[in-house]
């Protein structure tokens, strides 16, 4: 018979939680009072080292979805979800490859500033739109996720535990700036490192693995086991189009969250930013790994135990295993690391929202405003953000708790492209970013099947997550960008309202280029062959089959 | 055009591909459905070989570009103005 799991003793997951929260309100207060402009206020002041930057890199992904959520997914997907995984430790590294290091040099706030600089007011209010729902989808996941957790510790009511535990986070949010959420992620971090691994050698040693010592990869001993019981886990079990499908949807995708990009412009220098990127893809694969060794984990627990786990209990296999396996000691800490990740991934969409009301919104209404009125601008803007969230958390509209991965799609989608092709293709204009943004961005929502289920490219999952909507609009907005700003820059009386030498030079000076030279980066054959790829990925993606 | 703005071209293409490279490798594996199944380091290769290519891959790669771009960034500064046909 299966049993709904519950706590039995909440009592040192409440020290724990109190206990970090404290030491998240003193490293906000006490970082903040470097924080002397806004400049300090949303990028730290452009100072944070390598090793810290790594840290908040890598903690800003790590969701409550790590230690609550995957295991459900794994359990579902199996293999594929491995794959899902593995190529989110992409984000970074290619977003610093691409634009993060020109934006560092531009000096931006957020990578909608970038698109003002570039593509002028009108165009950056539609993008700033667009990353602000998507943040705020993502924000709103970890927020309820983290009030279910307070609820399931503290036995209170939903509600109560949302304003509360929202407030909480909020408040040091605020107070902290970026300097405050980047040195808290960076401790996050290594609380959910350690919270998270070595509870899993335990268990490991528990069910009688070998390798517990080393849990990200030493679990071959129990394959064989696994196999004979489970024998399907390994199987891939979907077609070409889906593991594709991945690329668009959520590696591009990741590109446009502006909360990622956020991390690059609080480097000391570009070298500091690319080293961070290295000690990102070594913490972000460490606790990637041993994610799939819990699911692994999990699957292998409730085959060889006997124990069924109840289907509403999937997404806590991580705390069913350590309250079978650990003291509660230990259970309280994986719950204090849950908190953690949860928090960290709030506290970077609520900086890159406020940023974007504060920066991308208010600043360009009120350029000139004094810096005490700024530094309320700022703080408002901040607990404004905090305060939408809890109240959205309080009763979502169903369109906002969809799956935050098909967020990243609708970021891939209308972000990134407009990003990466402005700062490496001069010919990019506002036209072609207008276009691109609201014709694919409106067709990857139409063809959600949240909007219009009979109009999804493929039912089942891929649409769900946003891999059929993205595999068609990710080259739909590549498409539109480049062959409206070719088409529109050969009209004169369209080319004379762009400030088109102002932009060309935006483009060589993020590059590094002091000295202007006007063939760099303004390839036509260039544009002609995004554009033909483009849309080759079109047809392929409205071609049935292949899931 | 100068040989910096070559390179940087030629960086990040050949990086993009390594990096989607190490991170998809699971297409590899759908496309040749012959690489599936065999046992390395005690695990199916359609899993681990993602696994360690999506890790410790992943970090080789990032630490040869880190290395290539700040030294391109030095090279951007020196050869800034020049215009050496090639």
């Amino acid at each position: 018979m299966e049993q709904k799991w519950a706590l039995a003793d909440p009592t040192m997951g409440i020290i724990f939680v109190a206990a970090s929260f404290a030491f998240f309100y003193f490293v906000g207060w006490y970082s903040q009072r470097a924080a002397k402009s806004s400049t300090d206020y949303w990028t730290a002041g452009r100072s944070i080292g390598s090793l810290a930057n790594g840290l908040g890199m890598a903690s800003s992904y790590m969701s409550l979805a790590t230690f609550l959520g995957v295991t459900a997914l794994i359990l579902k997907l199996k293999v594929p979800f491995v794959y899902m995984w593995i190529q989110f430790s992409l984000s970074i590294p290619l977003i610093t490859l691409w634009y993060g290091t020109p934006l560092r040099r531009m000096g931006a706030f957020t990578p909608a500033h970038f698109v003002r600089e570039r593509y002028g007011l009108r165009t950056s209010y539609i993008v700033a739109s667009f990353m602000i729902l998507i943040m705020l989808m993502y924000a709103l996941g970890q927020m309820i996720g983290v009030a279910k957790v307070f609820e399931m510790l503290f036995g209170i009511n939903y509600n109560v535990a949302l304003i509360c535990g929202g407030a909480l986070i909020v408040g040091y949010v605020t107070i902290g700036g970026m300097y405050g959420t980047s040195y808290n992620a960076a401790f996050q971090m290594v609380l959910m490192g350690v919270a998270f691994i070595i509870p899993l050698g335990a268990i490991m040693k528990a069910m009688g693995g070998s390798g517990w010592y080393f849990p990200p990869l030493l679990y071959a001993d129990m394959v064989p086991a696994m196999l004979e019981r489970v024998p399907d886990f390994f199987d891939m079990k979907y077609g070409f189009k889906w593991y594709f499908a991945l690329i668009p949807c959520f590696t591009i995708g990741a590109m446009g969250l502006p909360h990622l990009g956020m991390r690059i412009y609080t480097a000391k220098n570009l070298k500091s930013a690319r080293v961070a990127m290295i000690w990102f893809t070594f913490f972000c694969g460490i606790t990637f790994s041993a994610t799939y060794t819990m699911g692994f984990s999990g699957v292998f627990f409730q085959a060889t135990s006997g124990t069924p786990i109840a289907p509403t209990d999937l997404d806590k296999i991580t705390l069913i295993l350590n309250s079978v396996y650990n003291p509660p000691w230990v259970l309280a800490l994986v719950i204090a690391g849950a908190i953690a990740a949860g928090l960290s991934t709030i506290s970077a969409n609520l900086m890159a929202i406020g940023a974007l009301i504060a920066q991308d919104i208010i600043s360009t209404f009120k350029p000139d405003l004094e810096e005490n009125k700024t530094k309320i601008v700022n703080y408002s803007a901040m607990a404004g953000a905090g305060l939408i969230s809890i109240l959205v958390a309080l009763n979502p509209p169903t369109f906002l708790v969809v799956s935050i991965l098909w967020a990243f799609g609708l970021a891939g989608v209308t972000v990134a492209p407009l990003v990466i092709l402005g700062v490496w293709w001069k010919q990019a204009n506002r036209y072609g970013a207008m276009a691109a943004a609201l014709i694919a961005g409106g067709t990857y929502i139409l063809v959600s099947p949240y909007v219009a289920p009979n109009l999804t490219i493929a039912g089942g999952l891929p649409a769900k997550l946003g891999m059929s909507g993205a595999l068609l609009c990710v080259p739909l907005s590549f498409l539109l960008m480049t062959v409206v700003s070719m088409v529109t820059n050969r009209i004169p009386a369209l080319v004379d309202k762009l400030p088109h030498e102002a932009d060309k030079k935006l483009v060589d000076g993020i590059h590094g280029w002091t000295v202007y030279n006007e063939q760099r980066y303004n390839s036509t054959a260039a544009g002609v062959i995004v554009s033909a790829v483009s849309l080759f990925f079109v047809i392929w993606a409205l071609m049935p089959g292949g899931w | 055009m100068n040989k910096a703005y070559k390179k940087e071209i030629w960086y990040t293409l050949g990086f993009t591909v390594l990096l989607l490279m190490s991170g998809h490798l699971g297409l590899l594996f759908v496309a040749f459905p012959a690489l599936q199944g065999h046992m390395i380091f005690g695990f199916p290769s359609q899993y681990i070989i993602p696994v360690i290519m999506g890790w410790l891959g992943l970090m080789v790669i990032v630490t040869i570009q880190t290395v290539l771009t700040n030294r391109l960034d030095d090279e951007i500064e020196k050869m800034d103005g020049v215009v050496d046909e090639i």
